[in-house]
């Protein structure tokens, strides 16, 4: 796993989007989380009926566990 | 109590000046609901959320939020497995309770913007008659070669506290406990009320990786430590001949998830596909995998529409149990824990879902005179869950589907 990710950072630092290729990747379709307001109830009530977390970031309070 | 008030008020005041000089402000607001009503048992929340968001400087962002669970229903009270209803079939082993209440959570986040650095720290506060919490978190965020790479490193503490039954010192064994009545009392000094600390530690390191034009990619691990009482207080479960208890689960659980995310953006039918996957364990035995996909899609300058789907299957916890008699004569039990909760048995889930944004953003000039743009979204979801041994006294879950809808709105001044 580790070698796996080793290559894969060194991979990451030889390629480059130029600044002026980067249109598409800035458009909201190509946001992994650009309407996370939104999707906050349904992560919530995801989160509740399963036994298992992670992946949507780490903020949050209360139970609301019903 | 005060302190959180105190902080909150701060806040608030904080993000109100703010707004008042903004160069740039947003205010949010979503309405959702879900509903679900599978064998025996329904739930209702009904979710209003509001937030607003200042930017008085390029370099700083400071916003404040607040959302509500209204909750209604009726959930299991009573657990027991088939084999003890099998020997005792003339009664309902299994009983419920209406579930009715209503958590209220106040937040406030200050970030703080470089180029390509961002630092944020933020607080919750949260009521429910059962249940309060205080929730800090703080997340750094760092763009490199030529903003291709992203870093971020996120933490949140949680000290919650939540309400219990007073038991007998007589018997400290658990499995004499008795679960809650009601949530009346909690909170307060009346002497057959208890609350017991919950204490959550969140990590969150992710990667992001832009490897093409059309092409990036997100790598994201999450771990969790929960220390502190993890039971549902209300649920009992039968252990033995005439003996039932209170919800007896592990007072310590550490999680972990990796999860990886895929966007590529198909140039020939101008639309993105969104891919995820996640794999997930914990110190209780239960592992899982997701596979998640999207595919939206923009329809003019104005009008995204959103297609989902996703499979979920996990493994159930190592004590977990559909039916805890048979252990030890004369009472049992059989294990250490014992546990009616449906979400630490094995299933396996499906959830589908549509969703559309539309967004007004005026080439020139102002929506109204003060818009800089408008957002409206809306979706809806349903999910379908198959519980491999859950039962109810032997009866199978079956119709255990679930709906929600959100509808919200975004205005940039």
């Amino acid at each position: 796993m580790g070698k796996i990710l080793l290559l894969c950072f060194s991979l990451a630092g030889c390629i480059t989007v130029a600044p002026q290729q980067r249109a598409i990747l800035a458009d909201p379709t190509m946001q992994f989380d650009a309407e996370g307001k939104h999707e906050a109830p349904l992560r919530h009530a995801i989160d509740n009926r399963e036994g298992s977390m992670g992946g949507t970031g780490v903020s949050g309070g209360g139970c609301g566990c019903n | 109590m005060q302190l959180a008030v105190f902080l909150l008020i701060e806040l608030a005041l904080f993000a109100w000046s703010a707004l008042a000089s903004a160069q740039v402000a947003e205010f949010d607001t979503a309405q959702s609901v879900f509903y679900e009503a599978p064998t025996r048992t329904h739930m209702f929340v009904y979710s209003p959320s509001v937030d607003v968001q200042a930017s008085p400087w390029s370099w700083l962002d400071v916003r404040g939020g607040w959302e509500a669970d209204v909750v209604s229903g009726a959930s299991v009270a009573t657990k027991a497995g088939a084999t003890y209803q099998a020997t005792h079939p003339a009664a309902d082993v299994v009983t419920t309770a209406s579930v009715h209440d209503l958590r209220n959570l106040g937040r406030g986040e200050v970030a703080l913007k470089g180029e390509t650095t961002s630092l944020t720290g933020g607080y919750a506060y949260s009521t429910e008659h059962d249940y309060r919490s205080n929730s800090m978190h703080v997340n750094a965020r760092t763009d490199v070669l030529q903003h291709n790479t992203q870093f971020e490193l996120s933490y949140a503490r949680n000290f919650d506290t939540i309400c219990n039954r007073v038991q007998s010192s007589a018997d400290p064994s658990p499995t004499r406990w008795i679960a809650l009545e009601d949530s009346v009392g909690c909170f307060t000094s009346d002497p057959l009320r208890t609350t017991q600390p919950i204490g959550i530690d969140t990590y969150e390191v992710s990667w992001g990786q832009s490897w093409t034009p059309v092409l990036e990619s997100q790598l994201t691990y999450t771990g969790q430590v929960i220390q502190g009482f993890q039971s549902d207080p209300y649920r009992s479960v039968v252990l033995g001949e005439g003996l039932k208890a209170q919800e007896n689960e592990p007072t310590e659980r550490a999680r972990e998830a990796v999860t990886a995310r895929l966007a590529w953006y198909l140039r020939s039918i101008k639309a993105a596909v969104r891919l995820s996957v996640r794999g997930y364990y914990d110190t209780w035995a239960i592992e899982s995998g997701t596979v998640e996909g999207e595919f939206e899609k923009s329809i003019g300058e104005s009008l995204r529409v959103m297609a989902r789907g996703r499979l979920y299957k996990q493994t159930g916890a190592v004590f977990w149990s559909d039916d805890y008699t048979g252990g030890l004569p004369p009472l049992g039990p059989r294990g250490q824990y014992w546990t009616g909760d449906r979400e630490l048995s094995p299933f396996w889930s499906w959830l589908t879902g549509v969703r559309f944004v539309w967004t007004l953003t005026p080439s020139n000039g102002r929506l109204l005179g003060v818009l800089e743009s408008l957002k409206l979204a809306g979706s809806g979801s349903m999910s379908g869950y198959i519980y491999e041994q859950y039962t109810l006294g032997g009866v199978p879950i079956s119709n255990a589907r679930a709906i929600i809808g959100t509808l919200s709105l975004a205005a940039v001044f």
